[in-house]
């Protein structure tokens, strides 16, 4: 459950992203605290930042100024390629699955940054695609499974390391309305069961509604 | 394309040393076959002169039990055959090493010649025929099977017959020298040095060289040497640009992979590995395959008249491990800089990639 009044789990300061030499301004001063086992989603236009916004707060980018803390220690101090693999899940809009790998050794590729061994990473993957209903689909490439299908194994890599922050880009956006509706149960029950916290960027506002907590954010800016 | 680029190279590689290694080898046996401890010959010349006169000087050294003048030279027999040629005086302890199969030794001062087996195989001769040396016509007194390749592709006449081809009247190539048994209490090593010394001394200008060292370190040899590595370098060096081309373009296409790898929190060091393993097993393949290539070469080598009287061909495990070790090496050199380059890629602009 949230717990308003403990620290912040993620919290971004005055978060500022510019490219192509500041011309292009992606956030401009972004304030957001996040406490554990929050479920929110973020949502805008397309170009509002959003996305930048989620990338800067999984470590996948920098900021040109500003900082994004985790348990109240800035990320670069954890170091990135740490904090990714043992505190993060990511689920992104087009599933970014390795094509040449099976599922279940898709799912197994988190593992490998953390030294699980290998009769516990085929352990757990298996595991995980059989909690995504996908225990018949485990030796298939990513090509023979449907997009939903692919979603789920998607969901099942991001969960490999156990993380305590689930961040998703768009998780539906490639899906039809079933599987839209699949996938967002399956991420809504993830969060409430693990006690996850799941933050979300959409631009469907069904989705956006949903969720306990909805951040606007507009030309670079929260809005509400 | 990648693989058949490194193996080649490798392949190459494999052949060339290998055929200089085989060339050193059947030098080693030639010494040792006919039982020379030391050669004496000048310090610097790939054409050693030394005066005929010095024979009786290096005969009265005490450690000396014998001595060979000889003089040997490459010679072109016909456009297509090679042969050592060596010019020996008729009662040399060096026939020792010779196994006659027909005929049997010249005799000084007439125009005989001895062939390998496979020279006169190469030149279909046989005993009482006749062979034109440089315009002199000699006729052939005996085929001997030699203990090496060397021999077995030589053609050996009397020092004076070959004084007058070479114009090298008076003059030998070098003494081949058979020392005195150790005396009791003195070790072997202890012995041969000494004995160089003393030949030295009582040669001042002269180089008296192990038989072993003069094997692995006469110039020909060397030469050999330094012409298969500096091949096969240049044959490696295209090989790893193919390597590093491939892997290169192998990053590109995966860009988007190794963002996904970074993003769920791969390591830019795990990364360079996957990449750099994969460099590894492409240069490790293309050794393996390439040792068959080279070995091929080889057997070919030992077909073709012009070489087959030079070398036997054979390659040794440490020759096989050093053309592993090299693909190995090579493989991590040309995937080193597409190593580099992908793991530092930004996992947001990998993503991005189409």
């Amino acid at each position: 459950m949230t717990e308003k009044h403990a620290a912040p789990q993620l919290e971004v300061r005055n978060l500022r992203k510019s490219y192509d030499d500041g011309r292009i301004e992606a956030l401009r001063g972004v304030d957001l605290s996040i406490h554990a086992g929050e479920y929110i989603a973020i949502s805008g236009a397309s170009g509002s930042g959003k996305s930048t916004l989620l990338q800067l707060l999984g470590g996948l980018d920098v900021p040109t100024s500003g900082q994004v803390l985790f348990e109240g220690q800035p990320l670069n101090k954890i170091g990135l390629d740490d904090y990714r693999a043992t505190q993060l899940g990511f689920i992104f809009q087009a599933f970014h699955l390795i094509p040449t790998l099976k599922a279940i050794e898709n799912v197994q590729v988190p593992m490998l940054a953390t030294g699980a061994d290998a009769s516990t990473r085929a352990t757990r993957a298996e595991a995980l695609l059989v909690e995504m209903g996908l225990q018949h689909r485990l030796n298939q490439f990513p090509n023979e499974l449907s997009a939903g299908e692919r979603q789920r194994v998607a969901i099942a890599r991001a969960l490999a390391n156990n993380p305590s922050v689930l961040l998703a880009d768009e998780p539906t956006g490639n899906l039809d309305s079933v599987n839209s509706a699949h996938v967002m149960d399956l991420l809504r029950g993830i969060q409430k069961d693990r006690g996850m916290t799941l933050v979300i960027v959409t631009h469907e506002n069904d989705i956006a509604h949903a969720a306990p907590r909805h951040i606007r954010i507009r030309d670079g800016k929260i809005e509400s | 394309m990648t693989l058949c680029g490194i193996s080649l190279a490798i392949g190459a590689f494999v052949a060339l040393v290998g055929f200089s290694r085989s060339f050193e080898g059947e030098w080693m046996r030639l010494y040792s076959s006919s039982g020379t401890d030391i050669a004496v010959v000048e310090k610097n010349f790939l054409n050693s002169q030394i005066n005929e006169s010095l024979y009786g000087k290096l005969l009265a050294v005490p450690v000396v039990e014998q001595a060979a003048p000889m003089i040997f030279n490459l010679m072109d027999l016909t456009p297509e055959v090679n042969a050592i040629a060596f010019g020996w005086l008729d009662d040399t302890y060096e026939f020792n090493s010779l196994t006659f199969e027909s005929g049997g030794r010249f005799h000084n001062n007439k125009p005989e010649v001895i062939l390998g087996s496979l020279l006169a195989k190469n030149l279909n001769k046989k005993v009482g025929d006749t062979l034109t040396l440089q315009g002199s016509n000699f006729t052939v007194v005996g085929i001997f099977h030699g203990g090496t390749a060397l021999e077995a592709g030589a053609v050996i006449l009397p020092l004076d017959q070959m004084q007058l081809l070479t114009s090298m009247q008076g003059k030998v190539s070098g003494y081949h020298v058979r020392l005195r048994p150790a005396p009791p209490g003195e070790s072997p090593d202890l012995y041969l040095k000494r004995s160089q010394a003393a030949i030295e001394a009582a040669l001042p200008g002269l180089n008296a060289q192990l038989a072993s060292d003069r094997a692995s370190n006469n110039q020909f040899v060397d030469l050999a040497h330094a012409v298969a590595w500096g091949t096969s370098a240049i044959a490696l060096a295209m090989g790893i640009l193919g390597i590093a081309n491939t892997m290169a373009m192998s990053v590109f296409e995966r860009t988007r992979e190794i963002g996904i790898l970074r993003a769920i929190g791969w390591k830019a060091g795990r990364v360079m590995l996957l990449i750099e393993v994969e460099a590894a097993v492409l240069g490790i393949a293309g050794g393996i395959l390439g040792i068959g290539v080279g070995w091929g070469a080889l057997q070919l080598l030992s077909y073709v008249p012009k070489t087959n009287v030079l070398v036997h061909t054979s390659l040794t495990p440490a020759h096989l491990l050093q053309s592993l070790v090299i693909s190995l090496l090579s493989g991590l050199l040309a995937g080193a800089y597409p190593a580099w380059r992908g793991s530092h890629l930004s996992p947001v602009e990998a993503l991005r990639h189409d």
